[in-house]
């Protein structure tokens, strides 16, 4: 303990540039990294913290990719996607997401949804977020306080990169336009109100978010380029980014609206539409 | 039934009244919209009365609380039952935004219409319920170099764009 206040206070000019020390592995199709604080994870026990919490945070991603990857045969998705087995005969878990993903279908007015035009059951786009809101749990327990995890541009945090100073987490938010840039900033953790920042959009993967769900599904262009969304949690974040790329100006509103939320979307021609939360 | 209905309606406009005393600004409109709406419910000779009876009792009272107009509105609506017709006060609700009330309008079981009575904060300034997004320039929003941040946000990086990516140049500095 008396280490690690020392290690606080020498930490404590750095505040613009924390020192940091990070892992990263891949699953479900991207780069998953876990950054500590050298001051209370990253340096301490040689290391052997971050790789600990690494670990953690690897097991709960595998386990879920292992069950709801439609790119592995024989996960229970694909299962289901060849008719093999029934969302009757679906495991608990499984089923839990189901629900989960179907509750926000009906909460975004069918701009989420968890199938796909061609009528596969497809709960990817839960399930990182899922993943994310799990490894915070897995964190917690093996006692990791300050910690800023990043699934493949959606990003939770908790607590500080310099801890005991309550300074925020500041994670830059890329230029759909230029990916060797920066569009904004946005403060998590820390004293700020939101934890997790969410990004959907068409910049990395082509047009991968299906407009308007089933049953009015066409695959015309979103009208948003990106839409990155701040929340107090990562599954609330990402399912509404992708609603709102999906549903446009409309869902935007809905999301305003509704959610304790802030909002950042890029518009086809680079323009912005903003909540107050990210004016400078 | 039909006194009855009267009477509550003059009840719930009395408590009306009250809260909007309460909030200031408010006193004009409600008062015009609980008067209306007596005399829809009790469609004739006793609807001056209860007007009447509403707007007296509204600029004598200056201490009745928020809450206890809800429970009036309440009274009113039960006591009208199927038919239920008149203005009726919302329990006060406590949003991040501070306290907020609703009047609803019923005319012939369905509602007519919704008025807020108080949308302020504790300092009784109005603030902005609506946080919704408005066009914004690039220059206006929280600016981050890419030397400050601890992290990157972004559509979905894949596995092969990672390593040229800006989060992917940060990890392999923190490696």
């Amino acid at each position: 303990m008396q280490r690690t206040s020392k290690l606080i206070t020498a930490e404590s000019p750095a505040r613009s540039a924390p020192a940091l020390k990070s892992r990263t592995f891949q699953c479900m199709g991207t780069v998953i990294s876990l950054a500590l604080p050298t001051a209370t994870g990253g340096a301490a026990d040689g290391g052997q913290v971050l790789e600990g919490a690494t670990a953690a945070v690897e097991r709960v991603f595998a386990g879920l990719d292992a069950m709801f990857s439609l790119y592995r045969p024989d996960s229970e998705a694909s299962r289901m996607a060849r008719s093999e087995v029934t969302l009757r005969d679906a495991s608990a878990a499984f089923r839990a997401r189901f629900e989960d993903a179907t509750g926000w279908r009906l909460l975004t007015e069918g701009f989420f949804t968890p199938e796909r035009p061609d009528g596969v059951l497809d709960l990817s786009g839960i399930i990182k977020g899922y993943a994310i809101d799990q490894a915070a749990t897995a964190l917690e327990s093996v006692g990791v306080e300050d910690w800023c995890l990043n699934a493949g541009g959606d990003v939770l945090v908790s607590g500080s990169p310099a801890p005991g100073t309550g300074s925020p987490w500041l994670a830059g938010i890329v230029d759909p336009h230029d990916r060797g840039a920066l569009l904004s900033g946005f403060p998590l953790g820390g004293t700020s109100r939101f934890a997790a920042l969410a990004t959907s959009g068409s910049a990395e993967r082509g047009d991968h978010i299906w407009k308007a769900g089933m049953g009015r599904t066409e695959f015309r262009r979103s009208e948003f380029r990106q839409v990155s969304v701040a929340a107090t949690d990562i599954v609330t974040a990402d399912v509404l980014a992708t609603a709102v790329v999906a549903g446009g100006r409309r869902m935007l509103d809905w999301a305003t609206d509704s959610w304790d939320v802030e909002v950042l979307a890029v518009l086809g021609n680079g323009e912005l539409i903003a909540t107050s939360g990210f004016r400078a | 039934m039909r006194l009855r209905a009267a009477v509550s309606a003059a009840l719930a406009s009395a408590g009306i009244l009250l809260v909007g005393w309460q909030s200031g600004a408010h006193v004009a409109n409600t008062g015009s919209t609980a008067a209306t709406t007596s005399a829809t419910t009790s469609n004739g000779t006793t609807s001056g009365a209860a007007a009447g009876g509403g707007t007296k009792s509204g600029s004598s009272g200056s201490s009745s609380s928020s809450g206890s107009s809800s429970s009036t509105g309440s009274s009113g609506s039960a006591g009208a039952a199927a038919q239920a017709a008149g203005t009726y006060a919302g329990s006060v609700v406590q949003t991040r935004f501070g306290a907020v009330q609703v009047q609803i309008t019923v005319k012939a079981g369905a509602i007519t219409d919704v008025t807020a009575l108080q949308l302020t904060d504790e300092d009784r300034k109005s603030v902005q319920i609506s946080n919704r997004a408005a066009p914004l320039l690039r220059a206006e929003v929280i600016k981050a170099q890419s030397a400050q941040v601890q992290t990157i946000g972004g559509a979905t990086v894949t596995s092969d764009a990672y390593l040229s990516s800006l989060q992917g140049a940060l990890d392999a500095a923190n490696l």
